[in-house]
This record gives structure tokens, sequence and C-alpha cells, in this order.
């Protein structure tokens, strides 16, 4: 019996080569099997058609369109050269590359708690905790937070009214505004990426640190020629994540810390398309402009693959 | 490890900057719950200094003046609700998946992957339009579909990844005895998978439960109002009013939080997992 597990892999294969078997009362059993496995399947497989595919199948019709949700119009490749050509959407990208100074900010700080973390040292278990905490977190809750942080009445203007400084508007100069969400990405972003670092750090055979060690290598010197280049693959994901995140999920925090302004000023992608979607009576540009940053996100996500693929070869 | 290099005089600096980075975490949180329990005069006298006054007042402002209470419950009901569906789905799937060799394994896999990193702007324009020719928009079944939709193919990818893990001794075994699918699945895979199906659990429930635009834009009623937009708007009006702030952010924040502290060994390694895939 113990030849069950690997001859269900060869299953189909049996079914069809081997008709001297197929009519014995196992084949039928097993063949009736698979096809409990698929009706098992089903509940999942038509939510997953119904609520996914087929809305993204939709998008990309209203996305050639021009429509108010009851009369569709075909106008072709015209939503498309029309958010392509708008200084809206160039202003609104153009605030999401401001976005990704946070990029390297999370990232340096990841690569720190992480390298830490790594040493093992006591009460690890309790910083690992900690670190983990703001990923639970909901978005809106991180951004109120934050929002209120930097409020008029907040935490931050309380220090600098105690020092005798004027209060500061954060939320109504667009650049002190983006850079109050992103301390909050920060915030939100650096303690579990430094898990994800650290688990690529843990897999370095630590036969390596103890001969590089015995050799005289400091702490420093082994982490620039060992550490570092050791966890170059976890360092790439954790970039792209990164920046598929600045394009794809700022949408809470925009929606709850700035609603976007002051005017266009801290709007993103993500948050222009709720925008064009919900606030607009034509809703075929705001249907390009999502599937545009569908197929830039996938883009990036097949990038990341590649990247993944040829570093594993070296 | 490195540890076995390192002697004691140097881990002293590493624990001071973890703890620097810990604070830095901690800090806000502190901050704010502290702020949750005092009255606006005490804090606005003193906004970083410890509270001379402590209340419950807030808490109970929110909850019940600003509706925060019954959105909370509402939450907590749909949540549930969805979490239930996806995991008896991703459950059935999972396993029929990791142990069958169903007919169109393939494609049906390779359909859930596809469609995991779809970012939730792309699918809310036709998903609402769908759902309002249907007149469901504004039903708490449209946000409950909604979410065991968009957690179904991470939550089924996971589960087959684990089940798959599962001996197949246990399973054949019972299957000469002559258990069924069911059978099998109820009596063997399910208390045998344990703790990868409570991980996941945790995960998908934390995802939903601050989910924010399906939340926003399929119940936006505000008698059906759910915790994440009713949070945000407490922020927008009450944005002068830290302490009524702060008692809205622990509202939301304590059922994540209450999560993480009993399950934290199961959570933070199963979020590594699931990501790093």
């Amino acid at each position: 019996m113990s030849t069950i597990g690997s001859s269900l892999e060869t299953a189909e294969a049996a079914d069809n080569a081997a008709p001297a078997v197929a009519g014995t009362p196992r084949a039928a059993w097993r063949r009736r099997e698979r096809w409990y496995g698929f009706l098992a399947i089903m509940p999942a497989f038509l939510v997953v058609v119904g609520f996914m595919m087929y809305p993204i199948l939709y998008a990309l019709y209203i996305s050639f369109t021009k429509t108010d949700g009851v009369d569709f119009e075909w106008v072709g490749l015209g939503n498309y050269f029309n958010i392509l050509a708008d200084p809206l959407v160039h202003e609104v990208f153009v605030n999401n590359l401001k976005f990704l100074i946070s990029v390297p900010l999370v990232i340096f700080f990841s690569i720190i708690v992480s390298v830490l973390l790594f040493e093992k040292i006591r009460g690890w278990k309790a910083f690992r905790f900690i670190f983990f905490l703001p990923n639970v977190l909901s978005i809106v809750v991180v951004g109120v937070m934050f929002k209120s942080i930097f409020g008029y009445y907040g935490a931050v203007n309380g220090v600098v009214a105690a020092f005798g400084g004027e209060r500061i508007r954060f939320f109504t100069d667009g650049d002190l505004a983006i850079w109050v969400i992103v301390i909050a990405l920060v915030w939100a972003g650096f303690g579990y990426q430094s898990l994800l670092i650290l688990s690529g750090l843990t897999a370095i055979d630590p036969s390596v640190f103890e001969a590089a060690a015995l050799d005289g290598a400091g702490w420093w010197r082994r982490l620039f020629s060992i550490t570092l280049p050791n966890i170059r693959r976890e360092l790439g994901f954790v970039f792209i994540i990164n920046v598929l995140y600045t394009f794809s999920s700022l949408f809470g925090f925009v929606f709850v810390m700035t609603a976007g302004g002051p005017g266009y000023d801290t709007t993103t992608i993500d948050y222009l398309v709720y925008l064009k979607a919900f606030g607009s009576s034509n809703l075929g540009p705001g249907a390009a402009l999502a599937v545009l940053l569908f197929l830039f996100i996938g883009i990036l996500t097949v990038a990341q693959n590649r990247l993944f693929r040829v570093q594993e070869n070296d | 490890m490195t540890s076995a290099t390192l002697n004691r005089k140097s881990r002293i600096p590493i624990f001071i900057g973890l703890c620097i980075l810990a604070a830095s975490i901690l800090y806000p949180v502190f901050f704010l719950a502290i702020a949750a329990f005092r009255p606006r005069l005490d804090y606005l006298r003193d906004p970083l200094g410890f509270p001379h006054e402590w209340t419950f007042a807030n808490i109970l402002a929110v909850w019940n003046g600003y509706g925060a209470g019954a959105a909370f419950l509402r939450s907590l009901l749909v949540v549930s609700t969805a979490l239930v569906i996806v995991l008896v789905f991703a459950i059935l799937a999972g396993y029929a998946l990791a142990k069958f060799n169903p007919p169109f394994a393939k494609v049906i896999t390779g359909s859930f992957v596809s469609v995991m990193l779809v970012p939730g702007q792309v699918l809310i324009l036709p998903i609402y339009l769908m759902l309002s020719a249907v007149g469901l928009v504004g039903s708490y079944a449209s946000v409950i579909l909604l979410y065991v939709a968009t957690s179904l193919p991470f939550a089924v990818f996971f589960l087959s990844l684990s089940f798959r893990s599962l001996g197949d001794e246990l399973l054949d075994a019972a299957r000469v005895d002559g258990a069924g699918f069911f059978r099998t699945l109820v009596q063997i895979v399910i208390p045998m998978a344990k703790p990868s199906i409570a991980t996941l659990a945790v995960l998908q429930f934390l995802g939903m439960w601050n989910e924010l635009l399906y939340a926003l834009i399929l119940l936006p009623d505000d008698s059906k109002r759910l915790l994440t937009p009713a949070l945000s708007m407490i922020g927008e009006k009450l944005v002068n009013n830290q302490p009524l702030v702060s008692a809205g952010l622990l509202i939301a924040a304590s059922v994540p939080l209450l999560l993480l502290s009993l399950t934290s060994k199961y959570v933070v390694e199963g979020i590594s997992i699931g990501s790093s895939k």
C-alpha cells in the first residue's frame, strides 16, 4: 500500500496506458477519488473565477470603453492614450517616485535589525515579537496614529512647542506630508522585513563565520565580506516588494492621512484609480489606469522572479 | 551562529542598539495607549508627560457615541463568517490538490497563483458594477464574498503545501479501512495539520480585519459601516482630540494585538514562510 502516494502522481498515465487494470475495482475507485478531489476544489475555484478572474477581464473591457456603468461605448485604446497624456497622471506618478525614498530607509533599518537579531542576544525572541508588532496593525491604525502624532496638537508638535518653537502644520505642505507618510511606512515596514532578511542570515553556513573569525576577521569585516553578500537574494526580494508597495499599497495611508491633498500633492497612482473610479461619470479612464498599474506590478514581479533565478544559479 | 565568535563585551552595544530600535516601535504605541485613558485637559497640559488622572470616558465615548462599538461588532461578524467559509473551501481544495491529483490540477493551481498579486484597485470597479447590477452593494454578503474570494488563492496555496508534507501512510491506512474522502479529511488530515490551519486562520483574520478598500466602498451606509472605515472617519473628525482618537485606535488594534500575543509563535513564523514563497 505504500506505493499509493507515488502511484497517485502517475494515476493519470496509468488510467490511459493500462486498460488491463482499468477494469478492476481498484482503478475505478481511484479514478472516482480523483473526481471527488476535483469536486472538492470547485467551491474555491468557482469563487475565484467569479470574483477575481472575471472581474479582471471585465476591468479590461471597461478600460476600452466610455461608460457610466450602464451604457458602454467602445473607444479602443482611447482611454489609454488619454491616461498616458494626462498631466495629472504625470504629476501623480512623480509623487509615487518621491515615495520611493522610503525604500532605502526601510532596507537600511531592516538590515540593522536583522544583523543585530542574528547575534541571538539575550531576549531576542521578545525583540522579534516587538519588531513584528506593526505588521498586525491595519494601515488605517498606523495612518491615523501618525496623523495624530504629527497633528497640530500631537506629540511631535508637543515637543516643538516645549522647545519654544512654532507648531508645524505637517499636512498643509505636500513635501512635509509625504515625509510623514514615509515615516509611517518605514515604521510599519522595517520590523517585518528584517525578519525576512533574518531568515536569509540563518541559512548561511556558520562554519564560514568561524573560519573567518579564526583568520582574524573582525565583526565589521565579517559583516561586509560574508554576511551582506550572502543575503543579496533576500535584499533583492525586500527591495522589489518595497518598490511594489509604493506603487500599489499606499491607498490606505493616503486615504487616511491626507486624502491626497493638499491639492494632488500626496495623491498616488493607486489613490488616483480610486478617485477616477468613484469620482467621475466616465469609468473608462479609471479602469485603464488600474490596468496599467496592474501591468506595471506584473512586470516588476516577473523581473523579481528573473532576478532570483539568476542569483540562485551563481 | 556568529554568537560563538562574539565576546561578552561586544554584545552590550548590540543589545543597546536593539533596545533603541524596539523603543522606536513601542514608544508611539505606548504613547497612544496611555493617551486613550487621559482626560483631554490632562493631555493638553502635558502631552508627553505621565498622566495625573486616568479615565475610561474616552473609550466609552468612542465605543458608544461615535459608533466604534457597533462597527467593531459588525467587523467581528463579517470577518468571522468570511473566515469560516475561507477555511472550509481552502481545506477542501488544498487537500484535493495535495493528495488526489484531480483532473486539471495544473490549470487550477496556475489560476490561483496568477491572481494572487492582483491589487484591490483593479478589482474594485468591476466588482462594484457587478454587485450593484444584482443589488448586493450595501449588503454584508458583498463584503463577505469579496473577502472570501481575495483570501482563497493564498489560503489554498498555503494549505496544499502543508497538506503535501503530511505522510501518506496514515491516509493510505485510513483508505484501506474504508474511510472515504470526508472521513479521512475530518478525522486524520485536519487534526494532523492543525498548526498550519491555525496559522492560516490567524493570518487571514488579520488581513480581513485590517482591510479598508472593500469595506469602504461596498458598505457605504452609516448603519453598516465596518471598523476600519469607521476609524478613518473618527481620525478625520476628531483629529485634534488625541485622547478620543487614541481610544478609537486602541479599539481597532485590540483584536490584532490580542491575537498576536496569543499566537505569536505561529504567526511570526507563518508570515515569514508565506511571503518568501
